[in-house]
């Protein structure tokens, strides 16, 4: 059956015409969209689902690309394992994001700053180019130096390279034990304290900081836990409350990321973790130990990314942006080149995704 | 019969391309594409698509290419004595750590700043000479060794840490900074830099970057791609890039990651920012010895079961205990058919836990000694056992060959098993020591090059366990990467339209291809020969290099 | 082969270190010797890491495995010019590369095996020769070198810095103590440089070694213990050296002398190497094994003898805060020649003196006996970036008080960058048994 849903997707490809390859449709209001996009037509990867294999105690589950995390998490769950990354699910139906999806976007969740993001789980995947050939790269083991690494590669992509068709991560087991601690704090002592014990070697899975609030999630064995909680002070947080307040922040359901005004975008930026307070007019919410900075603003795409440039940072225009040609920060020219010569070796006929990532892709 | 050689037109088959075309803009340079309007932006060049062609078909001929000018450019750039010539001094540069493969380069340059790597880099653009990247020379796959038409680009007078940042926990370095010297430089600031391969005492951060290398305690905190932010490229053509950056998301296509582990045939690494991790308060390390291999096998299976990730898990067989021990010193068990070394860290009370966990695991799985590390001394110690299991082998043996294939870890007795046998039909030893928590494997079979035949059944030898690791569902390097050595292995593991990806990518980086040609992807006809010399059986693994 | 263009070449299947030695050489016992060292070496370039040369150099030929390489050529029947010849002038025998290497090259003999081929092909010319041939004369005799240098320390305050810098002030041997008191006894190496320029090193040692129930003796007749010629390339003179000490020894380890003591990690390793040096000759070579093995270094001696030591040190009030600030810089020849790591340190530490931490503390300072005239850049170089870590910036509260080494060589070498006092560290245990510190 599988095969034939793959023969579907070579057809389509074949026919060399413009093609949004799509999963749960999650991520819609992400990333650029040029005015040809509407243009492109739908590749549906939800046909394609199901995982292929997962060894627990191989610690790597490979999945078809058109599976809902949602489906992937619960397996994962019954053997007491996790996604290390959290890959967020947005959208109206938190079931509707699929791996492939979240593979395409690169997007990581809270504990990115502690674990690593979702490209660093990716071990391997087929894929399929421009051209309808199947190719596979990289493998279901932790370690793996043949060949360029494509399967990173893919992450991020956003669909321009080629269609994901099966992905390969590695998995960790759930942490023993997590607690959550909320301190009453101001942005600035927040920041500090966020980067002076990012440098200690405490448990700290998640941090964030909003409106006065810095809230910590602790995760390992039991009695790192508890020494941890006891040496950073702050008020517990109830387990059940903790899970959803952390949950929210990782779906962008956190009622921060709600729309402002007609006119704000949500910005998110990527920045030093040292980074001091941003001049953004309005709140900040502080993620990743303050190295991922989020705001709502009015001010044109051109003054905050500016902003971005000047504290060596990335800026996306994440959400509600008014005009969505160019979401993403430019890059020198030297990159764009390689960009532009990238597309080609996958996507000689340009085909994928045209303008998602950069309109010049 | 094979020949590594295109067509004798040499130089003529890869025309100049302007600067300004290079890499694909201009406009009538454009191939026509099917799709609608807006398909200017897509750049699509000619010039990539020949390189391609020709790289992806054929293994280049650098040989026409005539020198004086290029010398006499390279003296003006390089400081006095940092231009290598005559053979005398060119021959110890002639390969890596991986001594069986060598070639006496044309030159040699040792620059001594970024800027004189670009003007280098830009001189043998414009001559089409080729240049390979040379680190600290400690590659286990010829990645380093030399091209007979090329220069070798040493990186080793680049080697000042730029700047470590306690508060940010980052380290710039030069790329000729030696791994152990950035956990040096950041040990008073309670910080090191993770990933810690054997030969972390000598090896460069450029080459672990150019190989993405893996170490014992990668299990838990990862190989170099995970602890690398950004990496400072001067490409083929002498044009600077930056990827990556010092925050953690960059925009774009991930190209730090496609450039780690390209075994420097993408771009120059001129500088390094790594993350820093917060040395663990205290570590302990469980040494295990076990009566047969394949309960020690099963027992690094049943420890990842058992939901614990240990920060290092590593297996040394008999064989390979007894070459360290009389070295080290480590107290390992000779009399163990295998010994594991387990490692937690975290708190005290994290690791009192975790190491309690493991002896239960371990015990259960018939381990027939368990000690545990009583001191930070004892536990490096345990440690310095393994790191220097490679060239130990030189006190045993006269050669060795090292092996990197990575395998599922339920494999790992299966394929101990099947190296016993190996060992038994061609007649050789091997010691095994593996990073087992990951499953890379480095079987180090035991040889004399002295003795007629030996060298030959030892590359058959190891072509078959490669071989085996990708029939396990693995890889055939883990670490050390394909380099030169495992040119042919590629063809096992990757079909040609994969290949063909792998050649589209190098032609986006270095249209010419100019930077270590000959390495870590086979030409289509290298594969298409290969395969033929499978079918006829029992020839050698590279019958164009003459054997002394 | 078929091939068009030029030939891709690749020497391939014999790894590294199966070598094809030359007919000149193969068949020697030199060349077995050198084709066995070479043969253990593995590639893998570990040593390059501690390299004093390859850190500060950079370049392959001037590490160890580029030298072995290069002697390798050598050896192979290539002939050398003054490139190879440099290479292995800049290597500074310190022998870290031996404490690093996991598979036990034996580097410095495979050195000694090639510089003695490369200086026999390649003549040494002008300033480089007169040098070379002035050192072996006149450093060997302490008379001639004694004389030389109290006329250099009377005339201190007249010369240039340059020089200056190589002159120690004049110090005495101190009171010592009556040789005939204690029925243990050791033999002292006379030496040549270290007793005219510093007299008070045997001096403290001879007190300090009293106090332990031993006398010291010296032997009238014996000298140089013959490294210095040795290292320029003038082994048969070096054998006699070796055979005039043996010599003099013989009569007071009959009469039961336990032991020789060095006090220089120099002449240490020296002098424990005579039994290889003097393996083929028949006359000596049983004599020259004996004294080899009863040959220890002076922080063996006070180890051995800790206990005895602990018990008087404990009775005395301890060192106060400032001058008991120090750093130990551990010669090459003691912590890679003699492979005594830790040894003295310790002794110190037990002394109740203070030890700063050394960043690589492995490096070789750069004196390495007569290199610091004839690689004076390096040389410098390398002293430099050892001060710095000996001493941290200036402004430290922790900075130290005094260095303390092992071997006369370095303590000159290290004096002569620095206002800072640098002494052997039995002085300072000598100070503190005399209630100075
Ligand atoms: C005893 C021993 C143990 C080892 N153990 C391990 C281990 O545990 N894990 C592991 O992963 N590896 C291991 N290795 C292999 C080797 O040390 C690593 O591959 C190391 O990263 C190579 O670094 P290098 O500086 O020596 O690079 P080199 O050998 O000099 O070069 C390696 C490759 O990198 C390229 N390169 C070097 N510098 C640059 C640069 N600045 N820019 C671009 N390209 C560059 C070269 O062209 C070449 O292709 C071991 C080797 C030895 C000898
Ligand atoms: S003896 Fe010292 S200077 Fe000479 S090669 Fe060895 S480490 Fe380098
Ligand atoms: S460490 Fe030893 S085996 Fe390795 S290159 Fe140096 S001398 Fe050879």
């Amino acid at each position: 059956m599988s095969s034939t849903t793959i023969d579907e997707f070579r057809q389509q490809i074949l026919q060399r015409q413009p093609l949004r390859i799509r999963g749960g449709g999650s991520k819609d209001f992400y990333g650029s969209v040029p005015s040809s996009m509407q243009e492109s037509n739908l590749l549906d990867t939800r046909m394609h689902s199901g995982i292929v294999s997962y060894d627990p105690s191989e610690l790597v589950v490979t999945v078809k690309a058109g599976t809902t995390l949602q489906a992937l998490e619960l397996v994962l769950a019954t053997r007491r394992q996790f996604l290390p990354f959290e890959p967020p699910r947005f959208g109206d139906d938190l079931s509707a994001a699929t791996i492939g999806g979240a593979v395409a976007a690169g997007l990581s969740g809270p504990r990115r700053a502690t674990v690593g993001a979702l490209r660093d789980f990716v071990l391997g995947l087929r894929l399929m180019d421009g051209v309808g050939r199947e190719l596979k790269f990289g493998g279901e083991v932790m370690k793996n130096v043949a060949g360029y690494d494509v399967s990173r590669l893919m992450a991020g992509s956003m669909g321009c390279l080629g269609l994901i068709l099966d992905v390969s991560l590695k998995v960790l087991p759930m942490p023993m034990h997590e607690a959550t601690i909320g301190l009453a704090l101001d942005q600035q002592p927040a920041l500090e304290l966020m980067n002076q014990w990012g440098g200690e070697p405490l448990p700290i899975s998640a941090t964030c900081w909003a409106d006065g609030l810095l809230m910590i999630r602790l995760s390992g064995a039991e009695p790192a836990v508890r020494t941890a909680q006891q040496r950073l002070g702050g008020d517990l947080v109830e387990a059940d409350q903790a899970a959803q307040f952390w949950a929210s922040l990782r779906d962008g359901q956190h009622a921060f990321f709600a729309q402002t005004s007609p006119h704000a975008t949500l910005w998110r930026l990527s920045v030093p973790s040292v980074t001091p307070p941003l001049e953004v007019g309005g709140s900040s919410l502080i993620e990743w130990g303050g190295a991922q900075r989020w705001f709502h603003s009015e001010a044109s795409a051109e003054e905050v990314q500016t902003l971005a440039h000047r504290c060596g940072a990335t800026a996306t225009a994440f959400r509600y942006a008014p005009d969505r040609t160019q979401v993403f920060s430019p890059f020198a020219p030297g990159v764009l080149k390689l960009h532009q010569s990238l597309k080609h070796a996958f996507d000689p006929h340009g085909i994928f995704g045209r303008g998602r990532l950069y309109p010049e892709i | 019969m094979m020949s590594i050689q295109t067509p004798a037109e040499g130089a003529d088959t890869f025309p100049l391309p302007s600067r300004e075309s290079d890499r694909g803009r201009g406009g009538e340079n454009q191939t026509n594409s099917p799709v609608g309007a807006d398909d200017t932006l897509l750049c699509v060049t000619t010039d990539i698509d020949t390189a391609l062609a020709h790289s992806a078909e054929q293994d280049q001929n650098f040989a026409s290419i005539h020198h004086a000018t290029l010398f006499s450019r390279l003296k003006k750039i390089l400081p006095q004595g940092a231009l290598l010539q005559v053979k005398e001094d060119l021959a110890p540069y002639e390969c890596d750590g991986l001594s069986a493969y060598r070639r006496i380069p044309l030159a040699v340059a040792l620059p001594e700043d970024e800027a004189q790597v670009v003007a280098v880099m830009k001189a043998c653009y414009e001559a089409g000479v080729p240049v390979v990247a040379r680190g600290a020379g400690t590659g286990l796959s010829g990645g380093a060794m030399p091209h007979e038409q090329g220069l070798v680009l040493s990186l080793a007078k680049l080697k000042r840490i730029v700047r470590i940042d306690k508060y940010s926990r980052t380290a710039v370095v030069q790329p000729g900074v030696r791994n152990l010297a950035i956990s040096e430089a950041a040990a008073p600031f309670g910080l090191y830099y993770a990933p810690d391969p054997s030969s972390q005492i000598a090896c460069s951060i450029g080459g672990n970057v150019a190989e993405n290398s893996g170490g014992v305690h990668c299990l838990k905190y990862g190989l170099t791609v995970h602890n690398v932010l950004r990496v400072r490229v001067v490409l083929a053509d002498g044009d600077v890039v930056t990827l990556g950056s010092e925050a953690l998301d960059s925009a774009g296509l991930d190209l730090l990651a496609l450039f780690i582990g390209s075994e420097g045939l993408l771009g120059i690494a001129t500088e390094v920012t790594v993350k820093l991790t917060p040395k663990p308060q205290f570590a302990q390390c469980i040494l295990a010895s076990f009566d047969d291999v394949r309960r020690a096998g099963d027992a690094v299976a049943a420890v990842i079961a058992a939901g614990i990730i240990p920060a290092g898990l590593e297996m040394m067989d008999q064989p390979a205990t007894r070459a360290v021990e009389p070295f080290v010193k480590a107290g390992y068990d000779i009399n163990a058919a295998a010994i594991l070394l387990c490692e937690s860290d975290g708190t005290k009370e994290e690791v009192g836990d975790e190491i309690a966990r493991m002896k239960a695991v371990l015990e259960g799985c018939g381990a027939t000694e368990i000690r545990v590390s009583q001191s930070e001394a004892e536990r490096i110690l345990f440690w310095a056992g393994r790191k220097a299991a490679f060239p130990a082998a030189g006190r045993v043996s006269p050669d060795y060959y090292c092996m990197d294939g990575t395998i599922p870890k339920r494999r790992l007795a299966d394929m101990l098993i099947a190296i016993t046998e190996l060992e038994k039909k061609y007649g050789l030893r091997c010691m095994n020591v593996f990073h087992a928590g990951d499953g890379n494997l480095h079987p180090l079979i035991l040889y004399d090059a002295n003795v007629p035949g030996e060298l030959e059944r030892t590359e058959a030898f190891g072509a078959e366990i490669l071989k085996l690791s990708v029939d396990f569902g693995g890889t055939i390097t883990g670490e050390h990467g394909v380099g030169f050595e495992k040119i042919n292995a590629m063809c096992e593991q990757f079909a040609s339209d994969e290949l063909r990806i792998f050649h589209g990518i190098k032609a986006a980086w270095d249209a010419r291809g100019l930077l270590n040609p000959g390495k870590a992807v086979p030409s289509l006809h290298r594969c298409a020969e290969f395969g033929r010399m499978h079918v006829h059986g029992g020839q050698t693994a590279f019958p164009e290099i003459e054997r002394l | 082969m078929e091939y068009s263009g030029a030939v891709a070449f690749i020497r391939k299947s014999d790894p590294l270190m199966e070598t094809h030695l030359a007919d000149f050489i193969r068949d020697t016992s030199t060349g077995k010797e050198a084709e066995a060292i070479l043969r253990t070496c593995v590639h893998c370039g570990f040593c390059t890491a501690t390299c004093p040369t390859y850190q500060l150099l950079g370049d392959e030929l001037d590490g160890p495995r580029g030298r072995i390489y290069l002697i390798k050529q050598v050896l192979e029947g290539e002939t050398p010019t003054q490139k190879t010849q440099l290479h292995l002038d800049r290597c500074l025998t310190c022998r870290s590369c031996e404490t690093t290497c996991p598979s036990g090259v034996k580097y410095a003999r495979l050195l000694d095996i090639g510089r003695e081929i490369v200086d026999a092909k390649v003549p040494r010319v002008g300033v480089d020769a007169a040098l070379r041939a002035g050192m072996r004369n006149v450093l060997p005799r302490a008379g001639v070198f004694g004389t030389a240098m109290k006329l250099g320390q009377m005339v201190r305050p007249l010369l240039p810095r340059a020089i200056k810098a190589k002159v120690p002030p004049l110090t005495s041997a101190g009171p010592l103590p009556d040789t005939a008191t204690h029925s243990r006894k050791m033999i002292a190496l006379a030496g040549c440089v270290q007793p005219s320029m510093y007299p008070n090193i045997n001096g403290a040692a001879a007190r300090v070694l009293d106090r332990l129930g031993i006398s010291m003796l010296h032997a009238g007749s014996a000298g140089c213990c013959g490294a210095v010629r040795f290292h320029l390339g003038d082994p048969e003179a070096a054998r006699d050296d070796a055979r005039r000490n043996i010599d003099a020894w013989w009569p007071l380890l009959e009469a039961g002398a336990e032991a020789l003591v060095m006090t220089a990690s120099a002449c240490g390793v020296q002098v424990r190497d005579y039994g290889h040096l003097l393996q083929d000759d028949p006359d000596y070579q049983h004599k020259a094994a004996r004294v080899a093995r009863l040959t220890r270094d002076i922080s063996e001696i006070l180890t051995a003898e800790s206990a005895r030591l602990q018990a008087i040190l404990t009775d005395l009030p301890p060192p106060d805060a400032a001058s008991k600030q120090m750093a130990f810089h551990s010669p090459c020849t003691l912590q890679h020649g003699l492979q005594l790591r830790g040894v003295a340190e310790k002794l110190l530490t037990a002394a109740g003196f203070a030890l700063t931490p050394i960043a690589d503390s492995h490096l070789c300072c750069g004196s390495a006996g007569t290199y610091s005239v004839l690689q004076a850049e390096i040389s410098q170089r390398l002293r430099d970036n050892k001060l710095a870590a000996l001493l941290g910036p200036v402004t430290s509260s922790r900075r130290p008080r005094t260095i303390a080494s092992a071997n006369v060589g370095c303590i000159s070498h290290l004096a002569g960058g620095t206002e800072v006092e640098v002494r052997h560290w039995v002085e300072l245990i000598d100070r503190r048994l005399t209630g100075q510190v």
